[in-house]
This record gives structure tokens, sequence and C-alpha cells, in this order.
């Protein structure tokens, strides 16, 4: 009844006009960042985060959070009408979705990705609502070692997920952590790598490496891709379709499926590093491995759309956990809603839901409308959403260098900043044209202070013992888990991979 | 390129590595981790799997070696140049008239075809921005170096 209470005082916080208000931009804005092929929900949160500072912190978080899972909706149409994934969570939704448009159901398969993602996004917000309190329960038995294992875990098992090229991602994690120890050492007052700069005696700062890895990197990536050369001659014109709404027959089809899918992304959610791009995948290759009809996927099976629908949307519920909870960011975008709780000198952990009751429930409450609103504007919103996916890259690239500069500008009114937010978007481009992963390095220079903070807090403790690692419980549990992922989740990733890779190859 | 890319990370590293040695107390005098503990793991370990990668890039044939495609990187460079110098442009004459300035070269550049219309979108975006930023959200924009007469 506690969690029942709980969520009825978040629902009283969210239902506020003006939280609603910023729920339905941050929506409607995640749904656009979703839709332009090359943004995902990490760049969008990072240009977008600026903007929120005016903001009273519950809807500035609100709103945040609304754009990271808006993005999964909004991915999907470009999937299915311009067979080009808006970001990487819906790559497998390319995989059915595009032929399902290709044989005339292009009306009934954004419809059935709208349901699938409400599904998906709704049974992961009541598994958040059930499991988070329990979570925060179990951690607040953590100290520092565990604090220092679960930043190690999540860094960890994201490397593990990067495959053939995990070197360049330790590579980038290394640079990630060294960025991390710029600044003023809080525990003996020694300045570290500042070169006598006043700029650098806070640290620095997450905010522009973020806009300038994510917002100006992919920018670059994207230009180099050609992408603002090609035009949107191939999008599908669902309009001219006779039938735009879904067959009570593809509803009965894919029930079990969506039950499924949505348990499945919420799990793999909830693993730090494994996110809703390998959840989606996951989800398509069980799916298929379950099917009657496997021989379809690919050829424009609906169970093949809804699957990686239901369960990117429920992995990004389920990233939300380690957040609320241990305060660890699973995934680059959650690594960014994390600075945005920070910049509001919010830190998320085990006595967060019970210190900021408003704010958490709030939170959580809010993404239950989000959901609702989301599938409402993702159905009714279709044609406006077309007709930005018709504004050419050539013209959209320039205006995203622009609210990247003024957006990093804003928030210190700090030139070093700009300068600072340009520079890694330059290094940004080589990162990704290289291999190298720029989401281990923001995850790591928002995880690094923690980390290293929490291992000279363990090294103290133990008097310069890595043993007490193994000696408490909570500590050898994670260590246990965190083996246990390292093993499990590279097969799992080959699994999903593999059957995709099939499945790709049956469609085209 | 990516051979110059890494050497120049390794370089950084071995830097890294160096102040953290040099500069940075492993130690506290207390006998308690000191502010080049974390450094100091960091940089050995950058150097090492740097190296490790650099080397394997090395041995790599002329068959496995990355393509280059001389547009793709007119394309992308022409972008960053303008970006780079959209940077100057800021803190010279401010956050409105560097963007009219920047989105007008920049789309006359990469949308040829379109000139009013890129006329048009170099007014209206900065606009918007203004209004977004100054007026909607009260934050700050560039302020200029040297005010221009309009």
């Amino acid at each position: 009844m506690d969690i029942f209470a709980d969520l009825m005082m978040g629902l009283s916080v969210a239902i506020s006009p003006i939280n609603l208000l910023y729920l339905l931009i941050g929506a409607f804005v995640g749904m656009i960042v979703g839709v332009i092929p090359g943004f995902g929900p990490s760049a969008g949160l990072a240009i977008l985060l600026p903007v929120t500072f005016g903001m009273d912190p519950i809807g500035a978080i609100m709103m945040l959070a609304a754009i990271y899972y808006g993005a999964m909706y909004g991915g999907t149409i470009t999937s299915i009408l311009l067979n080009t994934p808006g970001e990487s969570a819906t790559v497998a939704s390319t995989f059915d979705g595009f032929p399902l448009a290709k044989n005339g159901r292009a009306g009934p398969a954004l419809v059935m990705q709208a349901g699938a993602s409400f599904v998906g996004g709704t049974v992961g917000v009541i598994l958040i609502t059930i499991l988070a309190p329990l979570f925060a329960q179990v951690s607040r038995s953590f100290g520092p070692p565990e604090y220092f294992l679960l930043a190690m875990m999540g860094m960890l098992t994201l490397l593990v997920m990067i495959g053939s090229n995990w070197k360049l991602g330790v590579i980038s994690a290394l640079i990630g952590f060294a960025l991390g120890t710029v600044g003023v050492d809080l525990e003996t007052g020694q300045s570290r790598y500042t070169f006598g700069s006043a700029e650098l005696i806070g640290g620095i700062y997450f905010i522009p490496i973020a806009i300038g890895l994510f917002g100006l990197g992919e920018l670059f990536y994207a230009f180099y891709n050609g992408l603002h050369k090609t035009g949107t001659g191939g999008i599908v014109q669902y309009d001219k379709e006779e039938r735009f709404w879904p067959t009570a027959q593809d509803w009965i089809s894919t029930r079990m499926t969506m039950v499924r899918c949505s348990i499945l992304g919420f799990v793999v959610g909830v693993i730090p590093g494994a996110g809703a791009t390998i959840a989606s995948l996951m989800a398509y290759s069980t799916e298929r491995s379950v099917s009657k009809n496997s021989e379809n996927f690919g050829k424009g099976e609906m169970a093949g759309l809804v699957a990686p629908e239901t369960a990117n949307n429920a992995a990004s519920s389920g990233a939300m956990i380690p957040l609320l909870t241990l305060g660890i960011p699973g995934s680059a975008s959650t690594a960014v809603l994390l600075a945005a709780f920070l910049l509001w000198g919010l830190r998320p952990g085990p006595l967060f839901m019970e210190q900021n009751p408003e704010l958490a429930w709030g939170l959580i409450a809010s993404m239950y409308l989000g959901n609702m609103v989301l599938l409402v504007i993702s159905i009714f919103a279709i044609p406006l959403f077309v007709q930005m996916i018709k504004v050419p890259y050539r013209v959209l690239g320039p205006s995203v260098v622009v609210v990247c500069a003024l957006g990093t500008f804003s928030v210190h009114a700090s030139f070093v900043e700009t300068y600072l937010m340009f520079a890694a978007g330059i290094v940004g481009f080589f990162m990704r044209l290289y291999g190298f992963s720029p989401a281990a390095l923001v995850l790591a220079l928002v995880l690094g202070p923690l980390a290293e903070e929490a291992l000279r807090q363990t090294m103290t403790i133990s008097r310069g013992s890595f043993g007490i690692f193994i000696e408490r419980t909570p500590s050898l549990t994670i260590i246990c888990v965190t083996v246990a992922l390292l093993v499990l989740l590279p097969l799992l990733n080959r699994f999903g991979n593999t059957n995709a890779g099939e499945a790709e190859k049956a469609g085209s | 390129m990516r051979r110059v890319f890494l050497v120049v990370l390794l370089a950084g590293a071995i830097y890294y590595t160096y102040v953290a040695f040099n500069d940075l107390n492993f130690l506290t005098r207390t006998g308690r981790p000191g502010p080049g503990f974390f450094p100091r793991l960091i940089g050995v370990s950058a150097i090492l799997i740097t190296l490790w990668t650099l080397v394997e890039e090395l041995r790599k044939s002329e068959d496995q070696r990355e393509r280059t495609n001389p547009q793709a990187w007119k394309d992308v460079v022409v972008l960053m140049a303008l970006a780079v110098s959209y940077a100057v442009l800021l803190r010279l004459f401010g956050g409105f008239i560097a963007t009219v300035i920047f989105l007008g070269v920049t789309l006359m550049i990469l949308n040829r075809s379109q000139p009013m219309k890129n006329l048009a979108l170099a007014i209206l975006i900065p606009g918007g921005v203004y209004l977004l930023f100054d007026r909607v959200l009260n934050a700050n924009l560039p302020p200029a170096l040297f005010e221009l007469p309009i």
C-alpha cells in the first residue's frame, strides 16, 4: 500500500499544469530527436539539458526523462517508412518494419509500433514502481567498496558489449576517467592537471564534453557518411494505403510477444551497459526462435516489429532502476540524466527515493503519463514527423551546430566551455570514425570521480588491502554478478546479432 | 589516419602519466591514497593498452587498413572549419550576429540551390533561438566583443 500511496503522491506532483506542459514538450522533443537519423537520446538530452536550467527541478527532470524514453518511440518512424533507423535501438525495427511498409502495411505497422512501445514502456514503469523501492532497500547496506564495484560493473559490461573493438572501448573509458581527474582534489586540495587555469580548478565540466561528443561529433560523422546528400525519395507513402489501422488479428497474434519482450527488455535494461539496443536485438532473436512463423521474419512479420519495439521501451524504463536506486548510470543517455540530477544538486542512490519522494515518485508517475502522451502523439502526429523527416540534413546540420554552441554557452556563460565543446565535437568525430566509443568516454567521465572517491575511501577503510572486496558479502555478490554478466552478455549479444543478421539478409 | 590518432592518444597518455608520477603524490602523509593514486592507475593502463592497439594497427597489412574517401573528408572538413569559425565569430560579434553570419554562409555552401530559403532561415533561426534563450529561458547568450552597427 505504501507504493500505491507514494505513486498517488507522485501523480499529484506530475499532473500540475506546468509539469504536464513540460512533459508534453519533452515527449514531443523526444519524438523529434528519435526521428532524426544520427541523433540518439543521449545527443538530444545533452543538447537540450542547458535549456532546462531556468525550470523547476521536478519539471526539468520529468521533461528530460520524457525526451529519453520519447526518442524510442520516434526512432521507429524512420525505420518503417525510410528503412533508416532514427537511432541504434530501432535498428531491429527495420528488419520487419520496412518490409511491412513495402507490402502496403505502413499504417498498421506505425500504429502497432506505437502500441508495442506503449505496452513496453508501461510494463517497464509498473516494474520500476514495484522494484525500485526493493532495490533501494537492498542497496542501503552498500558502502564505498560496493559503489566502486558497481561503477566498475557498469563500465565493464559496457566494454564487453562493444565486442571486438573492446580495446578501443577501454581507451575511450580511460580518456573519460583521465578527464574526470582534472581539477582540485577534494581530499587534499591539490590541483591536478589544471596548468594554472582558473577555469579548470572546478574540473572539466560534463555538459560541453557530452554535447560535443554526441551532438557535434555525431553530426560530423553523419556528414562524413554523406547523410546530407541523401534525400527522402525512398519514403513510403503510407497515406495512400487503403487501411491505416491494424486488424484485430495483428493485436491477437502479437499479444504474447508484447508480454515476453516487455519483461526481457526490462531485465536487459536493468543490467548496466546492456541497454535498449541489445534488448531490441535480443527480443527480435528470441521472438524469431519461438515463433511458428519464423520463416516470415525479415519479410514483414508483425511480431518481428512488435518484439524489438516493446523491448527497447521496456529497457529504457529498466535502465532507470540502477540510476535512481544506485546512482549508477548504465548507458550514455542515463549518464546524461545523472548529470542533470547532479546539476540540480540531487544525488541519486539508496536514500534518494526516501529523501526526495516528491521528485522520485513524481518522475515515476510522469512516466505513466508520458507513455500515454507518446502513444497519442506517435499515432496522430505521424504526418508532422513525416514532414520533419523531409527536412534535408544539410539544412538541419548547421542549426544543430548553433543549438550546441549556444546551449553550451548558456550554462555558465563560458567561452572556454564553448571552445571545449567544439574540440570535443572534433575528437568525437574521430572516435566514431576509428571505432572508439564516445559513450564509454562519457560514462567514465561521470563515473570516474564517483569511482575514485569510492576507491580511495575503500583503501582507507581497508588500510590499503584489496581483500576488502572479497571479505564483504555485498561486494562479493557484486563481483559474482559481474563475472556472470561478463560471461553471459557476449553470448547473448552474439545470439542476438546472429539471428538479427540472418533476418536482415532474408529481408534484403 | 587511425595510426596518427593512436599516436596522439599515446603521447597524451604518456604526458598524463608523467604528470601523475612527477607532480601528484601516490599516498598522503597519513598513508591514505593520494591525488596521484587514481591518475597513475589510469595513466599506466592507458599507455599499455594504447601501445598494444598501436602495435596491432602497425602489423595490419595494406588490405586491412581503412580506405579514405576524399569527397567525404572534404564535406566534413568544410563543416568543421565553418563550426570553428563560428566559435571565433561568437566571441567577436556575439550570439545573434555570429549565428546569422554562420547560418548564411553555411547554408549557401551546403544548400546552394535555394538561396532565398537560406536567407530566410539564416534570419529566422537566430531569431527563434534568441527568443527561446534570451526571452523565454532567460539564459545567457554570448555577448559581442565588437558591436556591429545594426
